[in-house]
């Protein structure tokens, strides 16, 4: 497997790009690539050539933290600092929703694989919150559990919770926070599950493996990547080799190998079999806060892509095989 | 013990040596050791040849072995088993073993115990370094190696006083160790023991300057401490020495954003933005470095910030026309750059938040930075039902860190609902009741819901929790409005608050409060005005104000540009404003006036007219109007203006009512005169007369009117002037009017305003006014008595100089020229002569003293210079011309006339004149007389013909005399005569110089004159001619003529009897008597002699010595005794003529040989000794010598 660079556009944004996602192909048009950046703006990129698709969306009034996609490729959220979600339509790029938090209470969101459910990473009140994304109304909110004998911190409630994956059958949720507590959910009887144990840092990516729900890869600021049985909560393995901070990480879709961004500037590619990184990308000037495989179908089939973006207000976009 | 191995040049023929010596002596440990020793380094030395190497240090080992065995207490031989069992056979547990005993044997072997320590590390095993380090360390105080390692282990460990000790103990081994030094001050700063840290670090640099750690380090607590410069000079160093350490740039960057803030407290903006800027690249450079730092974005956010906040506008001065959209693009380019600033700090804060979102504090950074974003937008959304996004912000940082009492003031300040408002400031309040700044943003919120008593009460808490915060000074100076305080309180407060704070609100209040309350000029305001421009370019406010504050230092150009800058953000800006017409009137009402005050008269008159045209002329702008065309010399329109103006009196409010009054009275008085302004007057109403100004006006205008036309108004006034100031200013101009009298216009009755002012100095005795106006009344007066009146009815304040009223002199000057006019006829200093004066001895250095403190004091006043110049010549010509003297004086003469004159000042002229006078004097009296003539003659030139050229033309007869140029001389004598001064001392001299020369026998014209001049003198007259007596008498004398001589002096002691007048005359008498003119002579000395005796104040010499000889020669034994002690006292101690010993001896034989009782001066001592005295004085007179000689033999 390798990553080869295909294009990458310098000063995408105006600022930092912080978030990245993929918008599954529809019928009509392709896989589409979606940032979010410091600038307050969300744009969207064709694959392959990464020409923009339509004017800048504004609508938010400070840094986009998180985007995420519903798996139909017709609705997309992105949440920014100010704890605004903008939930909009993909290609009239009208605004659907606004789903508002207390501050402070929004990170990171992913869509369940069905699409019925969005999870946002709640920040400060340690829990994950769940909006149904027919009404766009919060329906369930999972808070974490303080693990036990754990010294109370004193950020306020205790937690700030930073990422959240879905697994692929869309029946558990994990989510990662500031301390390195890992917790899975139940989702169908919204019920915590347990901690995975392992990392002290900030975790601030996730993702479980397409192929096995079971496996769930993690980017924590301890420089390492761990790969977690998520229901049997136990630590599969670790993979060092960034020198700093993983911020990002994402599994490619056959699940023989992963991508992480980190704050050393790098993208690497890792061999899940061999559990080392094979490949190493250097082309970002800054820290790569995102990095994405592009989901299945439309045209382009089966070949992989990879995008990454960066502090440095680029993107990147890799051929994948 | 050991002989040390100097290395043979056989090095086998040694080895043999050492191996037939051990051969010899095979139970010798030292043996042993010494071949061990030999071969270990032979081993050592062959590294390269690792098997050759080995197998010598086997040997060794074996070698050494054998020494251990034999002698178990050698520490040395367990060292090299030790390094033989690490290096060669690998052995840890015997190393260690071996170590062990070496050190347990030799405390001090640091070599072992380093290598034992570095085994023991590298298995981890920390707790056992450390008890082996101790058990060294307690076994040898000179153990250094394990109190460095301990020491060191210590601070690692975090157990920092046991450390601190341990460090010291090893820094006494190993004074030049940087390391020690460094762990040491690390551990002082872990303790909080700053100084102290500050200095270990500080050697540890001096011990090697590449100390990043101790440099990074230092600078902190430098920064901790506030010394932010030194901190700063740290990091620098670090910086240089190691470019890519974060933490120096970082320390950097915080260190300048500190001292920035110590700047912009100061006011000085310029300075704090260029710190900023140089901060925000160190702060650039870390974030390029290591991008996930997040406290390194907020720092840089916070720079940003900080520099968004104090980047001034750039005050180009454009001059005095102000080009408008100059002015519009430098607010606007201002703008901008803080604008893009604060957009710069905003992603800063929120790329410090994407990296730790937990960290509350970034959300309140953010909040802050949006709410200033904001306010330079000026987007004022109303919208109260939405939550704003500062507010939001807010909110998240108190919902992560609901505790923290800082967010809630936060919350309360950015809220945008009253009621949240207070409510987030009461929940801060709850959490910590003593939160000044919490108390004060109540009191804000109280203030504007009209809350006053409360907005007062949470003021007054805030203040007195916390008074270095500036907010609640503000809020108190703002209750000013509410009439709770007066508004000199206001003002202070509000300035307490600016120097606390130099915001540009708060400057721009204080300089409306000092508006209110008279402080304008004020150095405060300025600097806080300036400041406010700088800060608040956009605001027409700070421009209006910057402007009435610099004309109220009278500098007018300055002040029309800051009008019109105000005109132009008025215009620029009018959103700021609601009344906006109002203020467009007020500033170009002061616009105008300025240009008046500046001379700008057309312009001012123009901007009149464009108001007029607007029918925006309001009563201020009429004045205005009618002083510019006044001054254009359209007096015809200044006329209707001003009646216009008066017209619209009636419905002014009082003081501005009198200030036009008082306008229309001056431009009446100066264009039609003042019949006109009298008839105007007149037609007033009595009840706009009563105020202070318009009394006044009425007043000076009475005093010049001999008629007393408006005397029917002036005692409802003085009535109704209750302003003590201005009651003191009646009475002075008053005694003006007294000074005029309707009899003589010509000259003025003195007397008359001498006694109104003496009257009215009893009612206000502390009045400096009235004192100074009495005191230059009284030095005008021409009474000889009054010059010492003066001087002691004037006050020499004492500070700094008030400011006296325009056209009255200073209390400086009148005492100098008091003690000019003093110096002319009364001796001074009585070391040099013995003054008759009756009238008390004067104090000649006080005044001098005081001359030079006034000239020291105002080094520029050219009057200060002429007086001390005049002091100075006076002083020289007392003693005599002494060299030293008349050099200052000449120096002090000639300084006072390099200064350029305006000629046409008829004043300055003469005053010029007599300074050249004194000059050629000097040049005279130092043997210079051609010097003499050049001034003489300069002085002639200079005074205008209608003058009196008398004195110039007598210095330069006294010139011709020196030169002994008597054709000349006799010329400018007769030009002397010619002059017909009215002045009696011309004619007495001219008369000694008629005699002295023999110019001209013809007395009669001279005396005639004379008799003329002194008869004009009045009551002086007699002194007068008593002093022409006198100078008649010398000239009798210089021929011989001595009856004549004593006929004059007789006249002259009848004319006055001063006891100078008398001694001479009887001087002449005795003179007489030993001529043997006959013996009446003898008699008419005795009564002139006693008469001086009794005359004078002090007791005067010789006369009591002639009295003595004349009573000898009548036979009066006891009155010469008498009169020969009474001439012992008249003279001072060290002055005492050798005659007067001679006559002592006298005095001293008589009363010896009589062997009385009395014990006089004479009695004191013997004959011979007052002989002797009289000898030792006197060596040259041989009478003395004869009657020594005649009491020995």
């Amino acid at each position: 497997m390798k990553l080869a660079g295909l294009k990458s556009v310098e000063n995408a944004h105006d600022e930092s790009i912080w978030a990245a996602a993929w918008v599954p192909a529809t019928d009509s048009r392709p896989a589409l690539l979606l940032t979010g950046s410091l600038d307050e703006t969300v744009r969207m990129w064709r694959p392959d050539e990464l020409t923009p698709v339509a004017p800048a969306s504004k609508g938010h009034a400070l840094g986009v933290v998180s985007v995420a996609a519903h798996p139909s490729g017709a609705v997309a959220a992105s949440s920014s600092l100010d704890s605004f979600i903008r939930v909009f339509d993909i290609d009239s790029n009208a605004s659907i929703a606004t789903l508002e938090a207390p501050p402070s209470e929004v990170w990171s969101m992913q869509f369940d694989p069905k699409g019925t459910i969005l999870a946002v990473a709640g920040g400060g009140s340690a829990s994950v919150k769940l909006w149904d994304t027919s009404s766009w109304q919060l329906v369930c909110s999972l808070p974490v559990p303080r693990p036990e004998g754990a010294r109370p911190d004193k950020t306020g409630s205790g937690k700030f919770v930073l990422s959240v994956a879905w697994s692929p059958d869309g029946k558990k949720l994990a989510c990662g926070s500031m301390d390195g507590t890992i917790a899975v959910f139940d989702v169908a009887r919204s019920k915590f599950l347990h901690h995975l144990d392992g990392h002290y840092m900030p975790v601030r990516s996730m993702v479980f493996s397409p192929v096995d729900p079971r496996v769930l890869f993690t980017a924590c600021d301890d420089t390492h990547i761990h790969m977690y049985d998520a229901e049997g909560k136990s630590l599969v393995g670790a993979m060092s080799g960034h020198t700093s901070w993983v911020l990002s990480v994402d599994a490619s879709l056959d699940g023989a190998a992963i991508a992480t961004g980190s704050s050393d500037r790098t993208v690497k590619l890792w061999d899940l079999s061999m559990r080392t990184a094979v490949q190493t990308m250097t082309n970002h000037s800054d820290q790569v806060w995102s990095v994405a495989f592009r989901p299945p179908g439309g045209t382009g089939l089966r070949v992989g892509r990879l995008a990454s973006v960066s502090d440095d207000k680029s993107i990147s976009l890799y051929d994948y095989s | 013990m050991r002989p040390e191995m100097s290395r043979p040049h056989g090095a086998e023929d040694l080895l043999r040596q050492l191996q037939e010596t051990l051969d010899s002596d095979p139970d010798n440990p030292l043996h042993h050791y010494n071949i061990g020793f030999f071969l270990w380094k032979k081993g050592e030395s062959v590294d390269d040849q690792a098997d050759q190497s080995k197998q010598l240090r086997e040997r060794a080992a074996e070698h050494f072995l054998a020494s251990a065995k034999l002698n178990p207490s050698d520490g040395v031989a367990f060292r090299f088993l030790g390094h033989y069992y690490r290096t060669v056979s690998v052995d840890a547990q015997r190393s260690a073993k071996c170590y062990q005993r070496a050190v347990a044997l030799d405390p001090h072997d640091s070599e072992a115990g380093e290598a034992l320590c570095d085994l023991l590390d590298g298995e981890g095993k920390e707790s056992l370094e450390i008890a082996v380090c101790r058990e060294a360390s307690e076994k040898s105080p000179r153990a250094f190696w394990a109190f460095q390692r301990l020491g060191y282990l210590q601070v690692h460990q975090r157990r920092w006083s046991e450390a601190i000790q341990s460090l010291q103990h090893a820094i006494r081994g190993f004074p030049a160790c940087a390391d020690l030094w460094e762990a040491l001050g690390l551990a002082y700063h872990r303790l909080g023991m700053f100084t102290a840290a500050v200095k270990s670090y500080g050697r540890a640099i001096e011990l090697e300057n590449s100390r990043i750690f101790a440099l990074v380090e230092s600078g902190h607590i430098q920064l901790m401490l506030g010394s932010f410069r030194k901190g700063v000079e740290q990091f620098r160093c670090a910086m240089e020495l190691a470019p890519h350490n974060i933490s120096a740039h970082l320390g950097l960057a915080s260190g300048l954003l500190g001292w920035s803030k110590d700047c912009i407290k100061s006011g000085a903006f310029g300075w704090a933005a260029d710190l900023l800027q140089e901060a925000s690249e160190a702060a650039k450079v870390s974030t390029c470095l290591s991008g996930n730092l997040y406290s390194a974005w907020k720092l840089d956010g916070d720079i940003k910030i900080a520099y968004a906040k104090c980047y001034p506008w750039g005050t180009g001065r454009i001059g005095y026309e102000i080009d408008e959209d100059l002015l519009k693009s430098s607010i606007i380019s201002w703008k901008k750059t803080c604008y893009s600033a604060g957009i710069s700090a905003k992603h800063s804060y929120q790329r410090a938040l994407h990296l730790a979102p937990w960290q509350a504090n970034i959300y309140t950074d953010i909040a802050l930075s949006l709410d200033f974003i904001d306010s330079l937008e000026e987007r004022n959304n109303n919208d109260l039902e939405i939550w704003q996004l500062p507010e939001r912000m807010a909110l998240g940082g108190l919902l992560l860190e609901g505790v923290n009492k800082d967010f809630w003031v936060l919350l309360g300040c950015l809220a945008s609902r009253d009621a949240l408002k207070q409510h987030a400031l009461i929940r801060a309040l709850q959490l910590d009741v003593s939160l000044s700044s919490s108390w004060a943003y109540l009191g804000t919120l109280y203030r504007n819901l009209g809350e006053k008593q409360l907005a007062c009460q949470a003021f007054d808490r805030a203040r007195s929790i916390d008074p270095s915060l500036a907010f609640p000074w503000a809020g108190m100076s703002a209750s000013y409005h509410d009439g709770l305080c007066s508004t000199n309180e206001a003002f202070e407060s509000c300035l307490w608050a600016v120097q606390t704070l130099p915001l540009a609100e708060f400057q721009v209040g204080l300089c409306a409060l000092a508006v209110l309350s008279g402080h304008l000029s004020s150095p405060l305001v300025i600097g806080a005005i300036g400041q406010a421009v700088q800060r608040a370019p956009y605001l027409p406010e700070s421009h209006n104000l910057h402007g009435l504050v610099c004309e109220s230092r009278t500098d007018y150009q300055s002040a029309i540009v800051a009008y019109q800058q105000a005109r132009c953000a008025l215009r620029m800006f009018p959103n700021f404003r609601s009344d906006l017409q109002s203020c467009f009137t007020d500033v170009s009402v002061n616009l105008a006036r300025s240009l008046c005050k500046a001379g700008h008269a057309i312009d001012a008159a123009q901007e009149c007219e464009n108001l007029k045209k607007e029918g925006f002329l309001d009563s201020k702008g009429l004045q205005i109007y009618a002083v510019a065309l006044w001054k254009l010399g359209q007096y015809n329109l200044a006329l209707t203006v001003a009646r216009k103006l008066a017209e619209n009196v009636s419905t002014m409010k009082e003081p501005c009512a009198a200030a036009a009054l008082g306008l229309i009275c001056t431009l009446l008085y100066n264009i039609s005169g003042y019949d006109s302004v009298v008839t105007t007057i007149r037609k007033f109403p009595s009840e706009f007369l009563q105020n202070t100004r318009m009394s006044l006006i009425v007043c000076a205008l009475n005093a010049l009117d001999t008629n007393k036309q408006l005397q029917s108004l002036l005692p409802t006034i003085s009535q109704t002037a209750v302003s003590l100031g201005i009651a003191i200013e009646i009475h002075s101009i008053t005694a003006i009017n007294k000074l005029i009298t309707q009899e003589s216009p010509q000259t003025v009755a003195i007397d008359r305003g001498v006694d109104y002012l003496r009257k009215a100095l009893h009612m206000y005795p502390n009045s400096l006014l009235i004192r100074n106006h009495l005191g230059l009344l009284l030095l005008s007066s021409g009474d000889w008595m009054a010059l010492q009146k003066a001087a002691r009815c004037v006050v020499i304040p004492t500070g700094h100089l008030h400011p006296v009223k325009k056209g009255f002199r200073l209390p400086y000057e009148i005492h100098g020229a008091m003690a000019v006019a003093c110096g002319c006829f009364c001796s001074i200093n009585p070391k040099f002569s013995f003054p008759t004066c009756n009238d008390g001895v004067m104090h000649g250095t006080r005044h001098l003293h005081l001359l030079q403190r006034w000239l020291h004091q105002e080094p520029w006043n050219q009057n200060a210079r002429y007086l001390l110049a005049l002091i100075v010549f006076q002083k020289a010509h007392e003693e005599n011309f002494p060299q030293q003297l008349c050099i200052i004086s000449k120096r002090l003469v000639l300084d006072a006339l390099s200064t350029e004159v305006f000629l046409g000042d008829n004043k300055l002229s003469q005053s010029r004149s007599l300074l050249l006078l004194c000059a050629s004097e000097i040049s005279l009296q130092s043997g210079d007389s051609v010097g003499c003539m050049h001034h003489a003659s300069n002085a002639l030139g200079l005074l205008p013909t209608n003058s009196d050229l008398f004195f110039a033309h007598l210095q330069l007869c006294r010139a011709y005399a020196v030169q002994e140029d008597y054709s000349n001389l006799r010329n400018e004598y007769t030009k002397c005569l010619q002059m017909k001064t009215v002045h009696p001392i011309c004619w007495i001299l001219l008369k000694y110089f008629e005699s002295r020369y023999s110019l001209q026998n013809n007395l009669d014209i001279i005396h005639t004159n004379f008799q003329a001049c002194a008869a004009r003198k009045g009551s002086s007259s007699t002194n007068w001619s008593a002093n022409f007596e006198l100078v008649c008498a010398q000239c009798y004398l210089w021929d011989q003529d001595y009856f004549l001589a004593e006929q004059a002096l007789a006249h002259a002691c009848v004319a006055n009897m001063d006891s100078c007048l008398l001694l001479c005359h009887g001087a002449i008498c005795m003179e007489l008597v030993r001529q043997q003119a006959g013996l009446q002579f003898l008699s008419r000395a005795v009564t002139s002699l006693t008469k001086a005796q009794k005359c004078s104040t002090m007791l005067l010499p010789i006369v009591s010595l002639l009295l003595a000889q004349a009573e000898a020669s009548l036979g009066a034994k006891a009155k010469w005794e008498q009169n020969l002690t009474l001439e012992w006292f008249a003279w001072p101690a060290e002055r005492r003529p050798a005659e007067l010993y001679f006559q002592m001896h006298l005095l001293a034989r008589q009363s010896s040989t009589v062997s009385n009782q009395d014990s006089g001066v004479g009695s004191t001592q013997s004959p011979e000794r007052w002989i002797l005295r009289a000898i030792h004085l006197n060596p040259s007179c041989l009478r003395y010598w004869r009657i020594l000689h005649k009491c020995y033999s």
